[in-house]
């Protein structure tokens, strides 16, 4: 089975607006997981400059999805979803 | 030929104040390079302003004037001397040269320069010009021609005279025990910065005078004749989409060392050259985000926040190592930078929403740009594309 994949985008809109708070997503996404979920960071998703009138950062990509104003409940929730799925 | 400049300096142990001046200027149209070093009479805030004064007042008359021998001349005709010890104010050592290797030089009761090509010790022919007015005032005046890989290394008496008196160097270290410091320094590393041989001669003189207290002030300015250090720095997504991928060929073929400051940068470089960009596993901590990594490029880091961080470590001096201090080692490395600058927006930016902290591009850069010409004698090119 392919591990899913989870970016947390650290480009200038979405540091500002908090993705360092997703830091901890770090830490508990392998304690919960292991290895069927990978996370790392990424220079920039570029979202926040192709979105319509405000954007919605921090974003964070799972696999092809993009969770906008992600929190860490927010990705937690979508990521387990993910995985039932698969 | 590029010239790499650079000086070190330490103050007479127990004083407040550098007694020595040392004082450059690049003219980025002609290639010409002037620099001066002062040494005033005395130490503390008083030998501090006699320098200071003779070398930015010989920094502007040698530019005014063609000839550095007119411009010397009159400073020493000029120089006043002190009531008290009957000696004058403030001796000096100017330096007038090119990128094409003429260099004229003169020296004012500072210790003769040395010229070192090949690891050795070159000893170029002067002519003395006496002082109308003083008649115990001379200067050397020198006029000679430099190759690729020399050396010309300025100090100030402090120097020569390092551990006068003590039993091992009666007479101080003189000009032969500085020479020795220094080709030792060359054979072991022969192409040394500037910098690092002015802090490495510095170094060594503190650590021969008796408990390391350095007796009068002490100073070096080094000058290497070399090939340029190229960089390039890649910011900003440029105005015409269209034109994309002609900027990132060209960044990309850029010889020499290439860094890119930008999230949206780095994905129009990897998109348009179809290569992959690596984010570094170091979670950001603190206030700035990881640097990352891509094929063929030196360093990737993100945009502005970096740049203004960039910004801020070059006034002060004192970088973290972060995304930031990483860019700025990467820019002080490098003798010639060059900044393409994108002029397109990045419109989420200027949400009202968002933190203050954000800045324009465009001023960061040009904030950038000068202290690197200005503080770090550095040859810098912005192009905004």
């Amino acid at each position: 089975m392919e591990s899913i994949e989870v970016k947390i985008c650290s480009g200038t809109t979405c540091f500002v607006m908090g993705s360092t708070y997703l830091n901890e997503l770090y830490e508990i996404i392998p304690q919960l997981y292991g290895n069927k979920v990978v996370v790392k960071p990424s220079l920039c998703l570029g979202q926040c400059s192709s979105s319509d009138k405000h954007s919605k950062a921090p974003y964070v990509k799972i696999d092809d999805e993009y969770v906008s104003q992600a929190t860490i409940e927010k990705v937690l929730e979508v990521l387990k979803k993910k995985v039932e799925h698969v | 030929m590029f010239i790499d400049i650079g000086s070190s300096q330490k103050k007479k142990y127990n004083q407040n104040a550098y007694g020595d001046y040392f004082v450059t200027k690049r003219y980025k149209e002609t290639g010409r390079v002037i620099s001066i070093l002062s040494d005033g009479l005395g130490s503390g805030i008083k030998a501090n302003i006699l320098a200071s004064m003779t070398a930015t007042m010989l920094l502007k008359f040698i530019e005014a004037q063609s000839d550095i021998r007119v411009a010397c001349e009159t400073i020493m005709n000029s120089l006043p001397v002190c009531k008290i010890r009957k000696i004058s104010y403030s001796t000096f050592s100017a330096i007038d040269c090119d990128e094409d290797g003429n260099a004229k030089i003169v020296e004012e009761g500072n210790p003769q320069f040395l010229w070192i090509r090949n690891n050795e010790i070159l000893e170029p022919e002067f002519k003395v010009i006496t002082s109308k007015t003083f008649s115990n005032r001379h200067m050397h005046l020198y006029k000679i021609k430099l190759e690729k890989g020399d050396r010309i290394i300025f100090c100030s008496d402090g120097v020569t005279q390092a551990a006068l008196g003590t039993k091992e160097l009666r007479l101080g270290l003189r000009r032969e025990g500085l020479i020795e410091i220094v080709l030792h320094k060359l054979q072991e590393e022969p192409d040394i910065s500037s910098d690092a041989l002015s802090k490495h001669i510095v170094r060594q003189v503190e650590l021969i005078e008796p408990d390391h207290k350095l007796k009068d002030d002490t100073s070096v300015a080094c000058f290497y004749f070399r090939d340029p250090r190229r960089a390039m720095v890649f910011t900003g997504p440029p105005y015409d989409i269209e034109q994309d991928n002609f900027y990132a060929t060209n960044f990309y073929n850029f010889k020499g060392k290439k860094a890119i400051a930008g999230g949206t940068t780095a994905n129009l470089v990897a998109r348009e050259l179809n290569l992959e960009i690596e984010a570094d596993n170091a979670i950001n901590v603190g206030k700035l985000p990881g640097i990352s990594y891509m094929k063929g490029v030196d360093l990737v880091t993100e945009g502005i926040l970096t740049l203004t961080k960039l910004s801020e470590y070059l006034e002060s001096g004192l970088p973290l190592d972060d995304a930031a201090g990483k860019l700025m080692k990467f820019l002080l490395d490098s003798d010639e930078i060059k900044f393409m600058v994108g002029a397109k927006l990045n419109q989420a930016h200027y949400d009202p929403s968002l933190p203050v902290e954000i800045e324009i591009r465009k001023n960061v850069v040009k904030k950038i740009a000068k202290l690197l010409e200005d503080k770090y004698v550095k040859k810098v090119d912005v192009r905004y594309v």
